[in-house]
């Protein structure tokens, strides 16, 4: 749009780049085109003058519609670059939060295939290759490779899951570390060490608790001792004490978190349909009922020989939004998902609890049906 | 932690008082002729107390238990529920057609050529029954045993069942499992998969002790409305 100084000497500044007008901006936006109807569904050409025609009508209409000039906005997205090597997109350019999004690597922020192109789909990101911009479909064919691949699966379940409301992140092996030493464990190892002489063991010596706590409990020795009533260093001290506990626990606490969920949501080797059990006429003909009662549920069994076989691997791990997803420290995740390929049989008993072994989360099985339709199913195994 | 459905039905049979075995006094046990199919009771009084007292079995001539009042209705037992009554509760002698009494060896030779996979399906009739649940055929929604809780005349039934080997996989197929699961969930069920390691050779009802099962449910999952429910928390 032409923009008009009406000043003394009538100088005229035409814009380099043009704008348009808010209404405008709106009715272009939104351009709505009603798909052409064409009757009933033919298979076969007639090579008529009228078909041809409407073959022709149908090719406007479609190039109408994809010339329409679109309307987006400018800002409000990142620039990233494709690595082909490494398979990765790097953000040269954060726009907005990426709180939720890609890894860090030497200081440098990195996004995986399925969240450049979901990003690039929801119109946040621009990515370039060799100094190109990279339209959507070439993302296709560049992010997810030429090949049929599982790419696409997870890109869909990444993408639909995304949608829905949840943090989705790539899977990341539970630690398997000790609990961390809280000032409680030392309290007691030291306790046993003055009553029952036992040695404190050496990760608990370890503890930054572990001074404090000894410390503390000289301080409170001398006091019994001395039996003198001196209030405000002691008060002054545990105070001091307790910010630092708090302060150290954070932490800790994720790793804390599994042993409660598991016994939560993996009852290995708990019947699920046990409940009728505690009806009265249960305990009336107890005596009947153990007497048929001979085929028992298979217990755990720590074979780990069919772990090999399972073709299925968890993929992604599913955070909530509103439990405070951290990237740097997650938490314990509110479901694993295992994609489950179109033609691929679901997982049975065996699989699932070789999995739920060392995992503590709920099982998600999303599956990917041959036409690309997803869906979830929750597992609970006894 | 998993619960599951159990739904109430709207009936009149509001204090039906159940017990859920069939029990013999003074020794005397219900008979029963295996008819190459099933297992008949002909005698009105035994087949109503059978039903009575665990729902066992169905009515010729009705949808549940002999209703319809004819003099030659009679009580058709299924394979697994006239063997667990015959050999495991001892209440019930059937005889084959001939008139001669039956023992687990014969009854289990001729209910495994109606069904080969009999001895899997009993090791999961005896696991469930154990556990108060009363049973009838599933074949209805196209698994093997539906479970009730009580009665089916009080609840619907909480699960559909299906008993699986180790050596057959069909149930795990994609489009299997989701076929059989939209049913059950179509009429609030639950789908319980029952897999039975090994049935090594059994000759006496005692055998099926060295049986084992697992217990799988899958549930559809709605990921949408469960994480905006969430999020309204």
């Amino acid at each position: 749009m032409e923009k008009k100084t009406t000043f003394s000497n009538c100088l005229q500044i035409i814009p380099k780049t043009s704008f348009l007008r808010p209404e405008e901006l709106i009715t272009h936006r939104h351009v709505e085109f009603e798909a052409h109807s064409g009757g009933l569904k033919r298979t076969q050409n007639e090579v008529s003058a009228a078909e041809l025609e409407e073959l022709q009508r149908a090719q406007d209409s479609l190039r109408a519609q994809l010339s329409v000039p679109r309307i987006e906005r400018l800002g409000g997205r990142a620039l990233a670059r494709w690595q082909e090597k490494q398979q990765v997109a790097e953000v040269i350019r954060k726009d907005g939060k990426f709180e939720n999004f890609g890894y860090s690597n030497q200081g440098k922020l990195y996004l995986e295939y399925y969240e450049a192109l979901f990003l690039l789909e929801v119109g946040r990101l621009q990515l370039e290759y060799y100094e190109t911009i990279v339209s959507v479909e070439q993302a296709y064919v560049l992010l997810l490779g030429e090949l049929e691949s599982e790419k696409y699966e997870h890109y869909l379940v990444y993408s639909a899951l995304s949608r829905a409301g949840y943090i989705v992140v790539k899977h990341q092996p539970q630690r398997l570390a000790q609990p961390a030493v809280t000032s409680e464990d030392c309290i007691w190892a030291l306790l046993k060490a003055k009553v029952q002489s036992q040695p404190v063991p050496e990760h608990i010596k370890d503890s930054p608790f572990y001074t404090l706590v000894e410390k503390r409990m000289e301080d409170v020795k001398d006091i019994i001792v001395s039996q003198k009533i001196e209030a405000s260093p002691v008060r002054e001290e545990a105070i001091d004490f307790h910010f630092d506990t708090q302060k150290r626990k954070a932490p800790a606490e994720p790793s804390k978190e599994p042993a409660t969920k598991r016994a939560k949501f993996c009852p290995t080797g708990q019947s699920l349909v046990d409940q009728l059990k505690n009806e009265t006429s249960y305990a009336k003909f107890e005596k009947l009922f153990q007497k048929f009662d001979i085929v028992q549920l298979e217990g755990k069994d720590y074979t780990t020989d069919e772990s090999i076989d399972c073709p299925l691997k968890i993929t992604f791990d599913l955070h909530l939004h509103n439990e405070g997803f951290k990237k740097s420290s997650p938490k314990a995740p509110a479901f694993n998902v295992i994609i489950l390929p179109p033609r691929f049989d679901f997982p049975h008993h065996k699989q699932i609890s070789n999995i739920l072994k060392f995992h503590t989360a709920p099982l998600l099985v999303v599956s990917v049906s041959e036409s690309k339709q997803i869906q979830a199913f929750l597992y609970h195994i006894s | 932690m998993f619960t599951f459905q159990c739904k109430r039905k709207r009936c009149p049979y509001k204090s039906f008082n159940f017990s859920p075995f069939p029990i013999c006094e003074n020794g005397e046990s219900y008979q029963g002729t295996f008819s190459g199919f099933s297992v008949e009771i002909q005698d009105p009084v035994q087949a109503q107390s059978l039903y009575d007292n665990g729902c066992f079995g169905k009515g010729s001539k009705s949808r549940g238990g002999p209703a319809s009042g004819d003099a030659d209705e009679t009580l058709l037992l299924g394979l697994e529920e006239s063997c667990f009554l015959a050999f495991y509760l001892e209440v019930l002698s059937i005889e084959d057609l001939s008139g001669s009494v039956m023992d687990f060896q014969a009854f289990l030779t001729a209910a495994k050529q109606l069904n080969e996979r009999f001895v899997e399906n009993l090791a999961c009739y005896l696991y469930l029954k154990s556990k108060n649940w009363v049973i009838k055929s599933g074949i209805k929604f196209g698994g093997d045993f539906l479970i009730y809780k009580q009665s089916p005349r009080l609840y619907h039934a909480s699960f559909l069942v299906t008993v699986q080997t180790p050596c057959d996989v069909d149930y795990y197929q994609s489009k299997n499992l989701k076929g059989v699961q939209r049913v059950a969930e179509t009429s609030d069920k639950d789908v319980l998969l029952l897999r039975v390691a090994q049935a090594g050779d059994v000759s006496r009802p005692e055998h099926l002790q060295e049986i084992t099962v697992t217990e799988t449910i899958v549930r559809r999952f709605n990921y949408s409305t469960f994480v905006q429910s969430k999020q309204q928390q």
